[in-house]
């Protein structure tokens, strides 16, 4: 019993000191180090996009290996929010107080970001590239949030191009899932018909968690749909892709760029992939590209248990801005020197597309690529950076 | 020490004058905590209550009353969306609210308590499974609810939102102090309502439902009481739990965090409130805090990445934190039965009988 005892005093000892010590509020840098992080989910529903945050932290160890910026090295922080914005908003919040961080960078999930934007903005922390695309981030202007996350109304727009004028399709059908992600694809995809005077043969939207989506498929076939639009996650996808060819409906089928890793897809679809197009927002990992093999080596050789995927190299491609504009600052410091800097960047391009940013506008592009799924996995470059000349937002300021 | 002459004495909410002193004395520093704590940690606390008040109403139902929920998760969405959603469109102060929206939660959870009349053990375990399961998806077709692009929770407003009476209180600080009040009263209801006859009827239907009923326990009204009752609480705690992270979306209340629930107040010990209020703390700071920061401890830190990196994915020591959490849970379960709630015990008889 005493055993027991003087265990359970030293643990709530242990907790209760853990839980007064800390250190005061320090500026995100000193002369030695600039404290940069993130957040992503490393565990739980949404890990396997937990990636993003670990190619960031390949590119700042790059950078600290070619000397830091002017003196300083990047201390990165990843944090595991699980998905959860409580848990972002707890982590971020300690981070800040607790480390004191100069700048985040990228951060998976809407939701979770949404919890913690106002927080930041508040606080005066720069974020650069949230990994997603949401209009409520940048417009109206976030003084310090930076977005590079092409939107997809404009990225169905550029697909819906392409598919009307280069692929002559008549017949087009829209597969959505009921979230804002679905949604404001298939805004852009109307939009852009809009002007063609078209219409959708039919759009049907799609719970996140169906397993069924036989009568959704079979809809599609019944309209004659000749392109489906797939804007989905990549489950439903997968489901999709085998419903229609158990049924034999074998439509060309079009998908954003969250359905871009082309391995990862066959896999899941046993296949079927081949012959998909989608947007891509970065360059395909296996592209012989000189700043894409200079990655590529560097994964090798501190990450080399790490897939180099999409997800991984988005994640570098998310903090390439960051870093350039960190560059650009020079050895004198500040948060507003770097929002300066920021507000300037003009035609910066790393893996992903040209970025600018100016003190009006914080949504650096509305630009993709767009890719085709060939043999075995490979991408095949249908159309080099398009940009949308529909886009809205362009036309608000 | 412990022996009671009459009835009036086993209903007392205090037991004797110390225990009023040192209930007082703990008040008083939970009121100037602040004054000490960064305002990091006031995050922390406020997320804490939000899981003490959820764990204790859970408790009622688990501990106390011997069924099981699976489902709370959907309460605590109900009162998240409620008390938000009723302060934007219908411009009531947050106490009405939130009281509005605990009721519409309890509400549910008296639905949910009528199946709960036949369903016994897993069957009961499914069909609330199935109710938070539903309401997660409900909310997220419904453009009304935000859709599954979630809402941003309104300010939170004492008086009437948008006209001359209104009062914002804003800041972690400020919120502490509401969800504070708002804790010890509810903690305080619970302990009072187990002491007294409708506690003791859900013990009693928990020991045995038909012994109960033979001595006249209406099982009926019990046990749908106790779902709702059980529903009211985590329908306050979704309503604070909006203001606190101040913007949620469907997912945020899913499967997941109603297991957590149940992970709380089986280690803090079932059927006690005060194991409820000790797990809850536990496991939210060991979710929220520790788990997170064990790479900075001095050289177990180091071990554990090492050893993570070595063994597991190349994740690191998020997959420790997983880990650990499940072990505390398997470990408290085997050794110690009670829970937390009898570590506590055992630490107060050791002092009661020192030096012997």
């Amino acid at each position: 019993m005493k055993k027991v005892f003087i265990a359970s005093m030293i643990v709530c000892a242990v907790l209760v000191g853990s839980f007064f010590v800390f250190a005061a509020g320090k500026p995100g840098f000193d002369n030695k180090e600039i404290r940069i992080a993130q957040w992503g989910p490393q565990t739980g529903p949404a890990a396997p996009w937990g990636s993003v945050a670990r190619g960031s932290g390949l590119l700042f160890q790059i950078v600290n290996d070619e000397g830091g910026i002017h003196g300083r090295k990047i201390k990165y922080f990843i944090r595991d929010d699980q998905y959860n914005p409580a848990q972002t908003k707890a982590v971020v919040k300690e981070l800040v107080e607790r480390e004191g961080i100069f700048a985040f960078v990228g951060g998976v999930g809407a939701a979770c970001g949404m919890a913690v934007k106002d927080y930041l903005a508040q606080n005066k922390i720069i974020w650069v590239s949230p990994s997603t695309a949401i209009e409520e981030y940048v417009f109206p202007v976030n003084p310090y949030l930076f977005a590079m996350y092409t939107l997809y109304d404009d990225e169905a727009s550029i697909l819906t191009k392409y598919t009307v004028e280069k692929l002559k399709a008549k017949k087009i059908g829209f597969l959505y899932q009921n979230d804002a992600y679905g949604k404001s694809g298939l805004k852009g995809c109307k939009a852009r018909l809009n002007a063609y005077k078209m219409k959708l043969v039919e759009e049907i939207s799609v719970e996140p968690g169906e397993k069924d989506l036989s009568s959704q498929i079979l809809r599609l076939k019944n309209a004659g749909a000749e392109v489906a639009v797939l804007w989905v996650n990549p489950t439903s996808a997968a489901i999709a892709l085998k419903t229609a060819a158990t049924i034999g409906y074998k439509p060309q089928w079009i998908s954003s760029n969250t359905l871009m890793d082309f391995p990862l897809m066959n896999k899941i679809t046993g296949g079927l992939w081949e012959g998909v197009i989608t947007g891509g927002l970065g360059l395909p990992t296996h592209v012989d590209h000189p700043l894409m093999n200079k990655y590529r080596a560097a994964a090798k050789k501190y990450a080399p248990e790490e897939r180099f995927g999409v997800f991984y190299t988005a994640g570098i491609m998310f903090a390439e801005p960051l870093v350039d504009a960190l560059k650009r600052v020079g050895p004198k410091l500040s948060t507003e020197a770097l929002l300066k800097q920021l507000n300037a960047t003009k035609n910066f391009q790393g893996l992903g597309a040209v970025v600018n940013w100016s003190p009006t506008v914080h949504q650096g592009t509305d630009s993709i690529q767009i890719l085709k799924c060939g043999p075995n996995s490979s991408y095949i470059t249908l159309q080099d950076w398009t940009s949308n000349e529909l886009a809205t937002w362009k036309k608000k300021k | 020490m412990d022996m009671k002459r009459d009835y009036y004495e086993d209903v007392k909410l205090f037991k004797s004058g110390t225990i009023l002193f040192w209930s007082a004395v703990l008040l008083i520093f939970l009121f100037t905590l602040p004054i000490y704590l960064p305002s990091y940690n006031i995050y922390l606390l406020n997320i804490i209550m939000v899981n003490v008040i959820l764990a204790v109403g859970l408790n009622i139902l688990v501990g106390y009353t011997g069924q099981i929920s699976l489902g709370h998760a959907g309460f605590f969405a109900i009162g998240a969306y409620g008390t938000s959603l009723i302060m934007m469109h219908l411009h009531l102060p947050f106490v009405a609210a939130i009281i509005l929206a605990a009721l519409i939660a309890a509400f549910f959870g008296f639905i949910i308590g009528l199946p709960a009349l036949r369903l016994e053990g897993p069957y009961l375990a499914i069909a609330t499974l199935g109710f938070g399961l539903t309401i997660m998806h409900i909310i997220g077709r419904w453009d009304v609810f935000g859709g599954r692009m979630g809402i941003t929770a309104p300010p939170l407003d004492m008086g009437i939102p948008g006209s001359a009476f209104s009062y914002v209180v804003q800041g972690d600080v400020k919120i502490y102090y509401v969800i504070l009040i708002i804790t010890v009263l509810l903690v305080i209801a619970a302990r009072n309502m187990m002491k007294t006859r409708v506690g003791r009827a859900f013990m009693s239907i928990r020991d045995d439902d038909i012994a109960a009923e033979v001595m006249g326990v209406n099982l009926t009204i019990y046990k749908t009481m106790s779902f709702a009752v059980s529903a009211f609480y985590a329908g306050v705690a979704g309503g604070l739990y909006g203001f606190v992270v101040g913007f949620f979306d469907p997912f945020t209340f899913n499967l997941i965090l109603s297991i957590i629930f149940l992970v709380m107040i089986t280690v803090g010990g079932l059927g006690s409130i005060m194991g409820a209020i000790m797990g809850a703390m536990l496991i939210t700071y060991l979710q929220y805090d520790l788990l997170k920061n064990v790479e900075n401890l001095p050289y177990l830190g180091g071990l554990l990445t090492m050893v993570s990196k070595k063994w597991f994915t190349m994740i690191g020591l998020a997959n420790f934190s997983s880990i650990a959490l499940g072990l505390i849970m398997i470990a408290i379960v085997i050794f110690e039965p009670l829970g937390m709630f009898g570590i506590w015990i055992r630490m107060k008889k050791y002092w009661k009988t020192w030096p012997f």
